[in-house]
C-alpha cells in the first residue's frame, strides 16, 4: 500500500490548496478540541456540512485533519484547566495539571504534543502497515475479551494509588456503582434512576470529570481564602530536556502499540484505550508513586494512546466498514454522503482513496505539531491572567462543557454534584481518578460479562476458553498474586 | 459534486449556537428565524444523517437556516422529549424512528403517542435476516427449519429490547412461531461487528448495515422484510416473494410539539413535503443508502398508530410493556 500512500503524500504536498486545507482544518481541530464539551465526534459533526460541497479527496483532508487535530487539542485543557477537552484526555490531566500548578505547564504542554506526534506517526505506521492483520486480530476481540480486559483493567486499579492501595480500591468500587446508574445496557430497563429524570440519563464520563476535576478546583479555590488573590506559577520553560524526552520512547512506544490496537477494536473507544495505557505505565514505572503528581510519563503515555488510536479507529472502517469509535462513525457517515462506501471491498476497488487516507492523516499530524508549538506559545500569554478570573472562566467552561455533551441540563446537575464530590474526596484526601476508571470499566464488565454467559448459555468455561481472553486471565491472576509472591521470595531469602 | 451549498450553510452552522437559546416571539410571517430539528441520537448514526440531509436541502427552499440539535440519553427518550416539550411556535422539531413506539411501553417517563403531532414521513428502514455465510444456512426455509428442530440454536444478534431489530427480531420469532437466542448490542455498528468476528450467527439488521459484507461473500441476505426488494441489493428476494407474510423494520418521520397553529404547521408540512419529494433530494439520499418515501400529516399519523397496533401485542408478549398499558 506505500505506493499510494507516497503518491499520496507527493500530490497533497505539491498542491498548495490541499496544504491549505489540511492546515486549516488542523487550526479548527485544535481549538474545538480545546473547547470542554466539544470532543472530536462533536467537532466532526459540526464541520460535516462544509465537507458536502468539497471534492471526496478535499472532504477527507479536512475531516481527518479536524480529527487528528482535536485529541491534542483536548490535552490543552487538561493540562492547563484540569477539565478534559475531549473524552480522549480525561487521563492527561492525571499528571499534565499538576505538572502545570508546578510551573511548568510549558514542558507539560511539550511532552502532549510530541508524544501525540510520535503516537499519530506509529499509529498511521501501524494502519499502512498491518491494517488487514491487525483488523482480523481486533476482531476477535469479543465479548469474552472485553469483559476480561476490564477485569484485567480493574486489577490494575490496585497499583492506581500506591501506598494507599485501599483507599484507591474503594473509591474505584464507588465508580463502578456510579456505572450502574440509568439504563441497564441489555435489558434497557431503567435502574437506580429513583424515578427522576435525570438519572435515567446515566452518568456519563465527561460530566463526571468535568466535575469531580474541573469545578472541584474551583471549589477549593474559593474556600481557600488565605491564598487571596493570586497569580498563576509561571509558565516554564516550554521544551522539556532532550535527554529526558529520549527516556520517554519506550513509554510513547507501549502508549501508542495500546492505542493502535485498542483504537481498532470495534466500540471500544479512546477513553478505555487512555485508562489502560495509564494504569499500565504506572504499573511498569520505577516510581509509581510519581504517578497523579507531575510524572511525564503520566502524560505521555496517554497522549501517545490517543492519538495512535485515531489510525487505530481507521482500521476497521477501512478493512471492515464498522467504524471504530464515534468519530470514525462521523466520518463514514460523511463518506457515505459522497457516494464512498468504506468496507471489505475498500482495498481492492478504491486503493487511491486508502492512500488519501494516509496521506492526509500524515499530514494531519505534522502540521498538529508545528501549530502546536505556536499555540502553545500564545498560551503563555493567556495564562497570565489573575487567578479569580481564571477560576470564573473555568466555572463557565465547565458548566457549559457538561452541557454541550447532550445538549441537557441534567449533565449539568451531575457535574456540579461531582464537583462537591471532588471537594470532599480532596479534604478526605482520597484519590479521586479511580471513580473515572471504575466509571470506565464498570459498564464495559457487566455489559460483556452477561452478553458472554447469554451466548455461552451460561458457562463460566467460556472465559477460559478463548485464547485472548485465558491470556487476559491469567495477566489479573499475575497482577493480583504478584504481593504475595514478592512478600514470599523475600522471607525465602531471609 | 451533486450538491451545491454555499453560504447558506456556513449561516446555519453560525445560527446553531443560537437557536436552542432563542425562544421566538409569534412572528407574523413563519418562519423568521431558524428551525431546529432536535434529533435524539448521537451523531454520526440513521436518524441523525438523515435529518441533517432534510435540515441541509429544506433550508435551501425555507430561506432560513435549518439546523440539526442532538439531544441524546435515555435510550433516546431524552431528545423526543425536548421536542415534545418545546414552545409550540413550529421552530422546534424532531425527528422519530420505529423505536419512539416502543420506547413509550417501556419508560413511564417517556413520552406518550399522543403528545407529539406528526409531520412528514421519512422512509422506511426495512429489516432484513441476514446470516453469516459459513453458518451453512442458505435460505428462510432451512432458517426456519433449524430452528424449528431445536429451538434457541441460532444466536441472533439484535438492540436491546425495544430497539429496531430486537422488534424485527420479536415479530421474525412470533409470525413463523420459532425461537431463537437473541442477543442485546448497544446499536447497529457494535452488531455489525458481531455477525462479522462470528460471535453471533444471524443478525436483524436494516439492509444497508451489510451490503458490503454480502457483496463481498461473508455475511448473506437471505430476504428483506419490506414490500419491495431494497435498491442496495436488488437481487436479494423480499419475505413476500417467498411467500411469507413478514414486513417489518425501523422508519424515520418529523413530528412537531403539539399546539403548534395550524397555518405554521401546514407550512411546514409542505416544506417538508416539497424537500423530500424533490427528485435530486432523493438521490442524495439513496447515495447514503436512505430510502425516501414521503408522506403527508395524516398518513404518517396513521403509519405511526397501525405500527402501535402491529408492535404492542409482540411487546406484551414478550413482557416489555412496563407503562401506558392498554
Amino acid at each position: 500500500m506505500f505506493d499510494v500512500f507516497f503518491a499520496s503524500i507527493a500530490h497533497i504536498g505539491s498542491t498548495p490548496s490541499l496544504i491549505g486545507l489540511s492546515l486549516t482544518s488542523v487550526l479548527i481541530g485544535i481549538i474545538l478540541g480545546a473547547l470542554p464539551g466539544v470532543s472530536s465526534t462533536m467537532a466532526l459533526a459540526i464541520l460535516l456540512p462544509f465537507s458536502y460541497a468539497m471534492p471526496p479527496e478535499s472532504a477527507i483532508i479536512f475531516l481527518i485533519g479536524i480529527f487528528s487535530a482535536s485529541v491534542f487539542g483536548g490535552s490543552i485543557s487538561a493540562i492547563l484547566i484540569n477539565i478534559p477537552g475531549t473524552p480522549g484526555a480525561i487521563v492527561t490531566q492525571f499528571d499534565g495539571y499538576p505538572m502545570a500548578r508546578s510551573g511548568r505547564a510549558g514542558e507539560a504542554l511539550s511532552y502532549a504534543l510530541l508524544a501525540s506526534t510520535i503516537g499519530g506517526l506509529l499509529g498511521l505506521l501501524v494502519l499502512s502497515v498491518v491494517a488487514p492483520l491487525i483488523a482480523a486480530a481486533a476482531i476477535q476481540f469479543r465479548s469474552p475479551e472485553f469483559a476480561m480486559a476490564a477485569v484485567f483493567g480493574l486489577t490494575m486499579l490496585a497499583y492506581a494509588s500506591p501506598g494507599s492501595t485501599f483507599k484507591g480500591v474503594l473509591v474505584g468500587c464507588i465508580g463502578l456503582l456510579i456505572g450502574m446508574v440509568g439504563f441497564d445496557k441489555l435489558t434497557d430497563a431503567p435502574r437506580f434512576d429513583f424515578g427522576t429524570k435525570v438519572l435515567q440519563n446515566g452518568i456519563d464520563i465527561v460530566p463526571l470529570t468535568v466535575g469531580i476535576f474541573g469545578f472541584s478546583e474551583v471549589l477549593i479555590n474559593i474556600s481557600d481564602r488565605s491564598r487571596g488573590i493570586e497569580r498563576l506559577p509561571s509558565f516554564g520553560r516550554i521544551l522539556p530536556p532532550i535527554a529526558k524526552i529520549v527516556r520517554l520512547g519506550t513509554t510513547m512506544f507501549r502508549g501508542s502499540m495500546i492505542g493502535a490496537f485498542i483504537g481498532a477494536i470495534p466500540a471500544a473507544g479512546s477513553a478505555i484505550a487512555v485508562a489502560l495505557a495509564y494504569t499500565q505505565e504506572q504499573r511498569f514505572s520505577k516510581k509509581p508513586e510519581t504517578f497523579g503528581k507531575g510524572a511525564p510519563a503520566g502524560i505521555v503515555a496517554p497522549e501517545a494512546a490517543n492519538n495512535a488510536c485515531v489510525a487505530g479507529a481507521l482500521i476497521p472502517m477501512m478493512t471492515l466498514g464498522v467504524p471504530g469509535d464515534t468519530m470514525t462513525a462521523v466520518l463514514m457517515g460523511a463518506l457515505l454522503l459522497h457516494g464512498m462506501r468504506p468496507g471489505p471491498l475498500l482495498f481492492a476497488d478504491h486503493p487511491e482513496f486508502v492512500g488519501t487516507v494516509y496521506g492526509s492523516l500524515f499530514f494531519a499530524i505534522g502540521l498538529t505539531l508545528i501549530f502546536g508549538f505556536v499555540a502553545i506559545a500564545m498560551i503563555v500569554q493567556l495564562m497570565k491572567m489573575p487567578r479569580h478570573i481564571l477560576m470564573l472562566v473555568i466555572a463557565v467552561l465547565c458548566v457549559y462543557g457538561s452541557f454541550a455533551v447532550r445538549n441537557t441540563m441534567s449533565d449539568v446537575y451531575v457535574m456540579m454534584f461531582f464537583g462537591a464530590v471532588g471537594y470532599c474526596l480532596h479534604m478526605l484526601k482520597l484519590p479521586a481518578a479511580p471513580i473515572a476508571f471504575g466509571l470506565i470499566l464498570g459498564p464495559l464488565l457487566e455489559e460483556n460479562i452477561r452478553r458472554s454467559l447469554i451466548i455461552s448459555r451460561g458457562s463460566w468455561s467460556v472465559f477460559l476458553e478463548r485464547p485472548i481472553s485465558l491470556i487476559l486471565v491469567l495477566l489479573s491472576a499475575a497482577a493480583l498474586l504478584y504481593p504475595v509472591f514478592d512478600w514470599w521470595r523475600k522471607r525465602a531469602k531471609q | 459534486m451533486v450538491w451545491h451549498i454555499g453560504r447558506k450553510s456556513i449561516q446555519t452552522l453560525f445560527a446553531a449556537s443560537f437557536a436552542l437559546a432563542l425562544t421566538p416571539a409569534i412572528a407574523d410571517d413563519f418562519p423568521a428565524e431558524p428551525i431546529t430539528i432536535i434529533v435524539n441520537w448521537p451523531a454520526g448514526g440513521g436518524q441523525d444523517t438523515s435529518a441533517r440531509l432534510i435540515a441541509e436541502w429544506a433550508s435551501k427552499k425555507a430561506d432560513v437556516p435549518i439546523v440539526v440539535s442532538n439531544v441524546t440519553g435515555a435510550g433516546g427518550a431524552n431528545g423526543i422529549r425536548h421536542a415534545a416539550e418545546a414552545d409550540p411556535t413550529g421552530y422546534t422539531i424532531g425527528i422519530m424512528g420505529s423505536s419512539f413506539v416502543a420506547r413509550g411501553y417501556l419508560n413511564a417517563n417517556a413520552t406518550p403517542i399522543g403528545d407529539v403531532s406528526p409531520l412528514v414521513f421519512f422512509g422506511p428502514d426495512p429489516g432484513a435476516l441476514e446470516v453469516r455465510a459459513d453458518a451453512g444456512i442458505n435460505s428462510v426455509e432451512e432458517y426456519i427449519a433449524k430452528l424449528k428442530a431445536e429451538p434457541g440454536s441460532i444466536i441472533n444478534g439484535n438492540d436491546a429490547p425495544g430497539g429496531s431489530s430486537h422488534i424485527v427480531a420479536s415479530v421474525f420469532e412470533s409470525t413463523f412461531g420459532v425461537e431463537m437466542t437473541k442477543v442485546p448490542y448497544q446499536g447497529y455498528a457494535p452488531t455489525v461487528a458481531a455477525i462479522i468476528s462470528g460471535e453471533v450467527q444471524s443478525a436483524t439488521l436494516p439492509v444497508h448495515q451489510l451490503v458490503d459484507q454480502h457483496k463481498a461473500g461473508d455475511v448473506k441476505i437471505l430476504a428483506v422484510a419490506a414490500e419491495a426488494r431494497h435498491f442496495l441489493v436488488p437481487d436479494v428476494p423480499t419475505f413476500k416473494e417467498l411467500g411469507f407474510d413478514f414486513v417489518a423494520g425501523d422508519w424515520r418521520a418529523l413530528f412537531a410539539p403539539n399546539g403548534v397553529p395550524e397555518d405554521r404547521m401546514a407550512y411546514l408540512e409542505t416544506l417538508f413535503m416539497e424537500t423530500m419529494s424533490d427528485p435530486a433530494f432523493q438521490e442524495a439520499a439513496q447515495k447514503a443508502g436512505f430510502m425516501v418515501t414521503p408522506m403527508p400529516a395524516d398518513a404518517t399519523k396513521d403509519w405511526i398508530l397501525a405500527h402501535d397496533e402491529a408492535v404492542y401485542p409482540i411487546l406484551l408478549d414478550a413482557g416489555l410493556v412496563k407503562a401506558n398499558m392498554k
